[in-house]
């Protein structure tokens, strides 16, 4: 069937379009992450030759999963799938007009290359969604995902200004624009982001940029497990000061390379405080927190500048090498009961551990599970290694996540699965609950992409 | 059948039965009241007006409607400036005015929820005891509703730092045109599911009424400096807001008023001690720690100055700010004394084209023999072009109306938009090819089918028709160049 595909598709866009094997490897592609079967890769160069395919697939109900560099295949929990589009092809900076703070970018630049390009007029795009720098613009929209600066700036849906997209019925379509305020029709931007490509491939993006402050300094505030720091963090997240982000981790990232931070066997959790502004500011703002927090918690880590920026940098791959990852929501205030029931996945963890995880990492038992707040959002994630996947312990961690999900979603809460063991996702589902607005979700994709070729083991299927 | 202002009796006995009678209008004067919103160009009286007080009368009314297939508008304090509310021939409006509790307000996670029909305003003094206030800041804000600005995505002069209505709404409940009643997103949470918080924001009524409101909340800054700068030429303070930018700097607004607003507004009991022969004036404001805003205060000085500014005054205490802001925020009212009747315009450019496009407005204005005053978001790039006319005089309007159509194309032409914050409504229906692509807009009529597949819920707005004069008027022109 792949070879059929595959010369159907050659047929519309060129044997070029076809990342060889060797390619893929090297540019660490992800299919261990649980594909299923071998897809036929294809990184079309252009939204029309995207729009072939898709046209295509739609003709002949080949399910499509859209991705820029292969690096996340599993998200979202589709095994099925037999084309995987990349976006990789894509990957021109179209328009950067530094004086309107604003860019348009093919789908598969990456969160460094625009930063290179942005770098040298001292202006950024002030987003780190998990995956790292080295993530695609298409993907970071289509995803919706935010870090740490979330807290200050918002997610994607706040920074992007328009994209154009391939529905999944081959059709080119352009929503918003370039410019920063702009309510022409509805808006399909805030719709498309954040979609996990079940409406359509994004192609490019346009979006808005800051000037990059002046100054740029992280405070790290260490304690023994995240809910002693939980108090200091909460007050923090409600400062009136207007912090860049406020996050609290358990264990803290080690030391490793610039930026990173001495070992702290004493205080595995930490308070992360970003400050950004003006000299001035940063420096007023330092002394108001310290002054604060100092004389209960001790004396801060402190980065500066390039520091701050590398320390943070590096939490963008925080979710990297897991098998498991996890965002548990509730609002900001139960966040303490978030921390709870993460010490219930920590018991399962080390029930089932293989004891990989400590032997490898040279992290002990508990560092089988990692857990990481944006503290303003009420957004726990959690981060699982080193358990043994066989069939018993499937069964429980399916049995255990159920009723955590369920518990959280009668709390108007939600657990959603952004990675993780294939049985275990298809089993939990990714999603969790879709509330009454199941019909309007259904609805939706039914209208871009009629031939459920994107929407299959999407959120509604 | 016995019928009502040409509605069925038995629709007006259940609308009756859902918000008893006094709330269900139907005497023909008193309905005059709904008959335009502040666009004031488009003017239909609706058949009745329907005011339910909670979710569950709302729910009622809009069922009882759909199971008569009579059309339904949702309308909020009616200060709209697309025609956004007018009534649709043979439809009932829906009222939001009696929707207006404070339902919590939660520093603890800044959050509140609200019924639609509270003002702007009073949502920011309700959260204003914990220190918070909601951020998006329409010029209307006195009189407009929360559910109105989720409607329209309205903007307002602090949005160039803080953003747009749609970044602080976290969840709506909303009655869907068949009565139903849905919750997206809400509890702050992170949607599982599609972003239909996002899409639902400026969808301009089309959805269905959005009844409760969950907003995000934000720390009242702590301090703010504000610089009021005249210049000799609006091309000077434009040249003035794109050297701050690209300093670095972030004011929370930048705004712009031009001579013939500042003339106006000197001229009215606003009279804010602007200089009437200036050319321009912008107002600047930065808000937030306190330590360091005057240096940023200071760097903007010196960029107005190097722009060319004659003259920059800097607000020294609350009541200075305010006399700074003043010439501003009464340039709309102001400019009822130039002309019977004023086109409020809204337009989007990116910044840099901002000097560019204000000379081709003025060139237009010129050529139709029009007067235009220019009151605009400049950090934005987001204008209002203002026309001052007499609609007794049809062929003064026929001029107003040929300008405003070459306003739009020229903002299109240079990479913006037909409405920055205003919204499309019945108004600028058609100029809505200039935007979008055939394919685009029965995308569009896709997505609004999937919420109100009877078209029922404020049908005949936004979306042009895919037949009718407007198609003849405007050919799509291609795509233009600038847009991603």
């Amino acid at each position: 069937m792949s070879r059929r595909i595959r010369e159907a598709l050659e047929g519309l866009v060129g044997s070029g379009a076809f990342p060889s094997d060797g390619e893929l490897k090297a540019g660490g592609w992800d299919f261990a992450g649980g594909l299923r079967s071998g897809p036929v890769v294809v990184a079309p160069s252009t939204p029309d030759q995207v729009a072939l395919v898709m046209g295509k697939a739609s003709e002949e109900g080949w399910s499509v999963l859209p991705a820029g560099f292969g690096r996340w295949l599993a998200g979202g929990g589709r095994p099925d799938v037999q084309i995987v589009v990349s976006t990789r092809g894509m990957r021109k900076v179209l328009e950067y007009e530094p004086a309107d703070l604003t860019f348009t970018v093919g789908a598969g630049v990456s969160l460094a290359s625009l930063r290179e390009v942005t770098s040298l007029h001292r202006q950024w795009l002030p987003l780190d969604p998990p995956g790292g720098l080295e993530g695609s613009l298409g993907a970071a929209t289509a995803l919706g995902g935010a870090g740490a600066l979330r807290h200050s700036f918002g997610g994607p849906r706040d920074h992007v200004l328009g994209l154009t997209m391939v529905s999944g019925d081959g059709r080119v379509l352009r929503w918003g624009g370039k410019v920063v305020k702009n309510v022409a029709g509805f808006d399909l931007t805030r719709l498309m982001v954040g979609s996990w490509g079940t409406l359509g491939i994004v192609t490019s993006v346009s979006g808005r940029l800051f000037p990059l402050p002046e100054a740029d300094t992280t405070l790290v505030f260490g304690g023994r497990r995240a809910a002693a720091l939980l108090p200091a963090a909460r007050a923090m997240a409600l400062s009136p000061l207007p912090l860049g982000a406020v996050e609290l981790m358990e264990p803290l990232e080690r030391a490793e390379g610039e930026g990173g931070l001495p070992n702290r066997e004493s205080t595995p959790a930490g308070l992360v405080l970003r400050l950004l502004g003006s000299g001035a500011q940063v420096t007023e703002m330092e002394g108001r927190i310290c002054s604060d927090l100092a004389g209960e918690y001790g004396d801060p880590d402190r980065f500066r500048g390039g520091d701050s920026l590398a320390f943070h940098d590096g939490l963008t791959s925080w979710e990297d090498g897991a098998e498991l990852v996890m965002r548990l929501c509730l609002l900001p205030s139960e966040l303490g009961s978030l921390l709870e029931e993460a010490e219930g996945i920590e018991r399962l963890a080390k029930s089932s551990g293989s004891g990989r995880g400590a032997g490898e990492a040279g992290l002990d038992d508990r560092r089988l599970v990692r857990m990481s707040a944006h503290v303003g959002a009420g957004l726990l994630r959690v981060a699982v290694s080193g358990v043994t996947w066989d069939a018993r312990n499937l069964a429980s961690w399916v049995g255990e996540l159920r009723s955590l999900r369920g518990r959280l979603e009668a709390r108007g809460g939600t657990l959603t699965v952004s990675y993780g063991p294939p049985v275990l996702v298809g089993e939990l589902g990714a999603w969790g609950r879709v509330g009454g607005e199941k019909r309007i979700v259904a609805g939706l994709e039914a209208q871009f992409d009629p031939m459920g070729v994107l929407a299959r083991g999407g959120r509604t299927s | 059948m016995r019928t009502v202002n040409g509605l069925p009796d038995s629709l007006i006995s259940d609308l009756i039965s859902a918000v008893g009678e006094d709330w269900v209008i139907r005497d023909p004067e008193s309905l005059l009241v709904y008959e335009s919103d502040a666009q004031t160009a488009h003017n239909l009286a609706p058949q009745a007006v329907v005011l339910p007080s909670n979710t569950d009368q709302a729910s009622r009314v809009a069922r009882a409607l759909y199971d008569h297939g009579v059309p339904m508008v949702p309308r909020g304090a009616g200060t709209g400036l697309s025609g956004g509310a007018l009534a649709t021939k043979g439809g009932v409006v829906v009222g939001t005015a009696r929707m207006n509790r404070i339902l919590e307000v939660d520093p603890q996670t800044r959050r509140a929820v609200v019924q639609c029909g509270v003002l702007n305003t009073d949502l920011s003094k309700a959260a204003a005891p914990f220190g918070l206030h909601y951020a998006p800041d329409p010029s209307s804000q006195t009189a407009c509703t929360i559910g109105g600005n989720v409607a329209e995505n309205s903007g307002g002069p602090h949005c160039l730092k803080y953003g747009v209505t749609s970044r602080y709404i976290t969840g709506l409940r909303v009655i869907l045109p068949d009565g139903e009643t849905v919750w997206l997103g809400g509890q702050g949470r992170e949607t599982p599911t599609l972003d239909l918080v996002g899409l639902f924001v400026g969808s301009e009524g089309c959805f269905g009424l959005a009844t409760e409101v969950e907003v995000a909340l934000v720390p009242l800054p702590e301090a703010t400096r504000t610089l009021l700068a005249i210049f000799e030429t609006l091309e000077d303070a434009g040249r003035a807001v794109t050297s701050i930018i690209s300093a670095g700097l972030l004011p929370a607004a930048l705004e712009i008023v031009d001579r013939n607003t500042i003339k106006a507004v000197e001229a009215s009991i606003f009279a804010a001690g602007y200089p009437t022969d200036a050319g321009a004036a912008l107002v600047i404001e930065f808000d937030g720690v306190d330590a360091g805003l005057g240096l940023e205060a200071e760097q903007a000085s010196q960029c107005c100055r190097e722009a060319g500014a004659r003259e920059v005054r800097r607000a020294e205490s609350a009541e200075e700010r305010l006399a700074l802001w003043k010439g501003r925020k009464k340039a709309f009212g102001a400019m009822g004394r130039l002309a019977p009747d004023l086109l409020v315009q809204d337009a989007t450019v990116p910044r840099t084209r901002l000097p560019e496009v204000l000379a081709r407005i003025s060139r237009i204005a010129k050529r139709y023999d029009l007067q235009v005053a220019n009151v605009f978001h400049a950090g934005d790039g987001n204008l209002h072009p203002n026309i001052v006319f007499d609609r007794r005089d049809r062929e003064e309007t026929a001029r107003v109306e040929a300008a405003s159509r070459e306003i739009m194309a020229v903002c299109v032409d240079a990479g913006g938009s037909i409405t920055g914050e205003h919204g499309v409504g019945v108004d600028k229906r058609k100029y809505m090819r200039l935007v979008f692509s055939p394919e685009e807009l029965e995308a569009l009529r896709g997505v609004k089918a999937v919420f109100d597949p009877k078209n029922l819920c404020n049908p005949d707005k936004v979306l042009p028709g895919r037949e009718g004069p407007e198609s003849a008027e405007t050919e799509w022109p291609g795509k233009p160049e600038a847009r991603p």
